[in-house]
């Protein structure tokens, strides 16, 4: 009988709010949504698929090592794996010196010198980081493509010049974009360091009599590093995923990287050789990953004990201001003004690179009578295009609204919950797909959701399968706010209610969420700008039914409709540049704040 | 109106064999004004927390009035939001996303208070406490002082019989703390509910609550009135934790020797004690200090006389030992000299070889 009440009464302690319930019902649900198709997809790579029976010898469902095989040994291996692999390193090692060589002066100059306009200069120097990377490939591809594509000729042939292969596609205009792309990446992140590098441990050195050379070598260099180290490890690990840039620029001429080695696997339903291939970029992102988290750990042992604020002298660069304010303009023109400004211009003109008035036409956007195959009118006329936007808004604002209610519940129950198992377990699975780039995530969704599961019909083909994949993508984001929300709010607030009589939800709705109203609009409005940016996820996911605004853009690149495509593309930028825009206003943060998550 | 009553009750965290609160048990009788007192780490806020329904015991029992809110042997539980008690946070806890006027209506709101009635209770509460002009502001356009007048009101106007209290003076200043004191008391007196409130601060304590609970170690020391409490320590924790200057403490146990115990022992064998003392507590402000000898007094050197406003604190020196006393005059010996000082046999606080009190 004692046990019976005792019993009873821890139960009903344990119940009487249902915490410890939402917690086990988010652990279900993540389990579900993110780690099930990872484990899923990863498992391919072990067993025998329906199609591979004959060429491996084995049965379905048999344990085999026939992939591991076919991608790192066989006569296609150099095909499918290692030139992509050998692509994917000099790709992104080219990138990360690249975005070196133009970011660090330019963090410098921005955040040490008295440099003209240094405060416009900061913000205008991060927009490529807001735009889609892709953009600028189309960019790229609309003033440098040559005759080995078909479509309408670059600005350069209507100039009379002929780009050859090497400018116009694979390794070089890729690493270019790159760079350009994540370059904010070390202008932030090293900028940052360097204004809270403090000037007086450069003083402190000069007086016991260490020189100009001495002290960058042995003050400002080991305290500069593990933020530069930091900027490469991220360069890399969003290279090894970024699928976009590549798809326009290598596969046309046949130039893989891993990640489109990864979706020309997939898309001809090789999924064992495609779970290799994403697994290793999986360990290739996690061992980058780790490899910044034990940077960061270690360059807080650097934590500068006692510096109140930082003394931060500028440099003044003299005669140099204005040529160093000509070379950020450079930057500037060359990595968003030039790009934009010609995917722009190609929208209202009928053959690139004529600058005559009557090649100018607004027939791309509103016209009724376009002579093209692909297209009978204008963007902005086309049923498609506003089915497209349409998509884009409701199932990535789905998605965003989702991801933020959802990050901000995981922020609850991981501070709330008594059980440390559930609190570890969700931090953990919601960072997940942190690891996992776009591609091999919608790999993952494939192989969960393609065919029907228990109760769970087949979803491939609905937006359905969209707005989950893109719920679960943005997760990594939305759980760290709420996180971090909820550390902040602590428990004071809820027990206050608590005592005036609230139950659980009166609780939540009526001080929890109100007080967290700006963490949640963040929480949605950034996995919002993330998705409608995003490519490599909705390109696997996505049929023409379910098209968003980028698989949209990216099927009229394949029709080389580019006129129409840019004008999509250009929609996208406005969209996701705005919103970053709103995010910092409504925040009052920084990019640079957010950048350690997605 | 309610009475508490809390029986053997035991909380522990996890496994760890050393529980916050051991096998306590206090009878609240209805319209007290109980502290509990001690030092941080104590127990005092997890009882507390017990009581309001935030933390729950894992063994024993709580009572309000006739009805039990916990007990564990019995599986009775009822959760924080349906035990109708009024606490106000340390750091007030008030929702920074309501007004004033809001954070005093919601509770009303939630007991479907009619909206006419929950104006005229509003409007009553915030005239009280004086804070009706600042009922549209946000908690944070509002000043530490006022904040609390909020909190306060906000339970006010759930009109509880049992009002529970977090450190209810700490974060004021010296005279905020006076006249919040005062608002206290006179709530008490108004309403007659039943007040637990804790405290690490002993003038908190003394000034506001009409019992003491002392804690320490998760076990309860004493419980008694102020005066109880301080000119009747019921052991040398109680006698050393409260009190204004640390209590001067004399070891007179078998192995001991020297100048003071010698002195102390002296004492000792005039009165006739029950059983042996082990060590004696005298209270610096129970010294007196003279420039004669008298009876039971002892030849002491001024060391140094420290003035803090209106007394001052004299250390003094028995052949080496230090002894201190509060003077409320200027002691006519300077520095150096010597005075004779004398205790009254009623202000020795003698306790046995356990540290209990051996009654005279």
């Amino acid at each position: 009988m004692r046990n019976f009440g005792k019993a009873l009464y821890n139960y009903r302690v344990h119940n009487q709010d249902p915490t410890t319930m939402v917690g086990v019902g988010l652990v279900v649900l993540f389990a579900y949504l993110i780690a099930a198709p990872i484990v899923l997809l990863l498992s391919d790579a072990f067993f025998v698929q329906f199609a591979d029976q004959a060429r491996s010898g084995q049965s379905m469902g048999e344990a085999t090592l026939y992939y591991f095989n076919r991608v790192f040994l066989s006569v296609i291996a150099t095909d499918v794996f290692w030139l992509p692999l050998l692509h994917t390193a000099t790709i992104a090692f080219g990138a990360i010196v690249v975005a070196l060589v133009i970011g660090i002066p330019m963090a410098w100059l921005i955040s040490r010198t008295d440099l003209p306009g240094k405060q416009w200069f900061a913000t205008v120097l991060i927009i490529p980081y807001m735009l889609p990377s892709w953009t600028f490939a189309l960019a790229w591809l609309t003033l440098f493509k040559n005759r080995t594509t078909g479509g309408q000729p670059s600005w350069m042939e209507a100039l009379g010049f002929a780009p050859p292969d090497w400018l116009a596609y694979g390794a070089v205009p890729i690493t270019i974009i790159l760079a350009l792309h994540y370059t904010p990446f070390v202008i932030l992140l090293f900028g940052n360091a360097l204004r809270q590098f403090d000037s007086t441990l450069e003083d402190s050195a000069r007086i016991i009599g260490a020189g100009n050379g001495v002290i960058a070598r042995k003050i400002i260099l080991p305290l500069m590093l593990p933020s530069l180290v930091s900027a490469c490890t991220l360069i890399f690990a969003k290279c090894l995923g970024d699928f976009g840039v590549a798809y326009i620029l290598g596969v046309p001429v046949g130039f893989d990287v891993l990640a489109t080695s990864l979706f020309r696997a997939i898309s001809t339903s090789q999924t064992g050789m495609g779970a290799i291939i994403a697994l290793t970029i999986v360990v290739l992102g996690t061992i980058s990953i780790m490899l910044d988290m034990y940077l960061l750990k270690e360059a807080r042992r650097f934590a500068v004990i006692g510096s109140k604020g930082s003394m931060n002298r500028t440099t003044s660069l003299r005669g140099y201001r204005m040529p160093a304010a000509g070379l950020a303009m450079l930057v500037f023109l060359v990595s968003a003004v030039i790009p934009l400004l010609a995917l722009a211009l190609t929208t209202v003109m009928k053959s690139p690179g004529v600058f005559t008035l009557d090649n100018f036409t607004l027939a791309y956007w509103i016209g009724s009578d376009v002579g093209t195959t692909a297209l009978k009118q204008g963007i902005l006329l086309t049923p498609e295009f506003w089915q497209a936007t349409w998509n884009t808004l409701w199932i990535v604002g789905s998605a965003a609204l989702g991801a933020g209610f959802l990050g901000l519940l995981v922020g609850y129950a991981v501070t709330r919950t008594s059980s440390t198992m559930i609190s570890t377990f969700l931090r953990q699975v919601t960072f997940l797909p942190y690891l996992v780039p776009g591609i091999a995530f919608a790999a993952a969704y494939l192989s969960m959701f393609a065919v029907q599961r228990g109760p769970v019909p087949a979803l491939y083909g609905t937006p359905i399968i969209l707005v989950l994949a893109i719920l679960a993508d943005q997760m990594p984001f939305a759980s760290r706010s709420g996180i971090s929300a909820m550390m902040q709010l602590g428990r004071d607030p809820e027990e206050a209610a608590r005592i005036a009589g609230a139950g659980w939800l009166r609780r939540l709705g009526s001080v929890v969420v109100p007080i967290q109203k700006g963490a949640l609009v963040t929480g949605i409005l950034l996995p919002f700008i993330s998705g409608i940016k995003g490519l490599s996820l909705v390109v696997v996911l996505a049929v023409p039914g379910t098209d968003v605004l980028t698989t949209y853009a990216l099927r009229l690149v394949d029709y080389g409709y580019s006129q129409a495509a840019n004008a999509v593309v250009l929609m996208i930028c406005i969209i996701a540049f705005g919103g970053t825009l709103i995010v910092q206003k409504l925040t009052k943060s920084k990019l640079s704040d957010g950048l350690g998550g997605k | 109106m309610s009475s508490i009553s809390i029986r053997d009750v035991r909380k522990s965290y996890g496994n760890t064999a050393q529980a916050a609160v051991e096998r306590l048990s206090i009878e609240i009788p209805q319209s007290d004004f109980l502290c509990l007192l001690g030092p941080s780490g104590c127990g005092k806020t997890t009882t507390l927390r017990m009581i309001a329904g935030l933390e729950h015991p894992t063994a024993g029992q709580i009572h309000l009035g006739d009805r039990t809110i916990v007990s564990v042997e019995d599986g009775v539980y009822v959760p924080a939001e349906k035990r109708g008690l009024g606490l106000v946070f340390q750091n007030y806890a008030l929702w920074p996303h309501m007004t004033v006027e809001q954070n005093v209506e919601f509770g009303l709101k939630l007991r479907k208070v009619p909206k006419a009635e929950r104006e005229a209770i509003i409007g009553e509460v915030l005239e009280k406490l004086a804070i009706a002009r600042y009922r549209k502001r946000l908690p944070s356009q509002l000043s530490g002082g006022q904040q609390q007048r909020v909190a306060l009101a906000r339970m006010l106007a759930l009109k509880p019989d049992v009002i529970l209290l977090d450190e209810p003076l700490s974060n004021l200043d010296a005279k905020l703390r006076l006249d919040m004191r005062a608002e206290l008391k006179r709530i008490h007196q108004e309403l007659g509910s039943t007040i637990v409130f804790v405290t690490h601060d002993q003038w908190e304590a003394m000034t506001l609550a009409t019992t003491i609970a002392v804690m320490s170690e998760g076990e309860l020391q004493q419980l008694g009135t102020p005066d109880d409490i301080y000119e009747r320590p019921a052991n040398r924790f109680v006698a050393e934790f409260v009190g204004n200057l640390p209590i001067n403490i004399i070891e007179v146990g078998k192995e001991r020797s020297g100048a003071l115990v010698d002195w102390m022992r002296d004492t000792l064998a005039r009165l006739s004690l029950p059983q042996p003392a082990t060590s004696v507590g005298i209270r610096p402000e129970s010294v007196r200090l003279s420039r004669t000898s008298a009876e039971g007094s002892r030849k002491a050197r001024i060391v140094e006389v420290v003035p803090t406003g209106g007394s001052w604190i004299v250390e003094l020196s028995v052949e080496g030992e230090r002894f201190f006393a509060i003077a409320g005059e200027l002691p006519d010996a300077a520095q150096g000299e010597s005075v004779f000082f004398h205790v009254e046999p009623r202000h020795l606080h003698i306790f046995d070889v356990e540290g209990r009190r051996i009654a005279a």
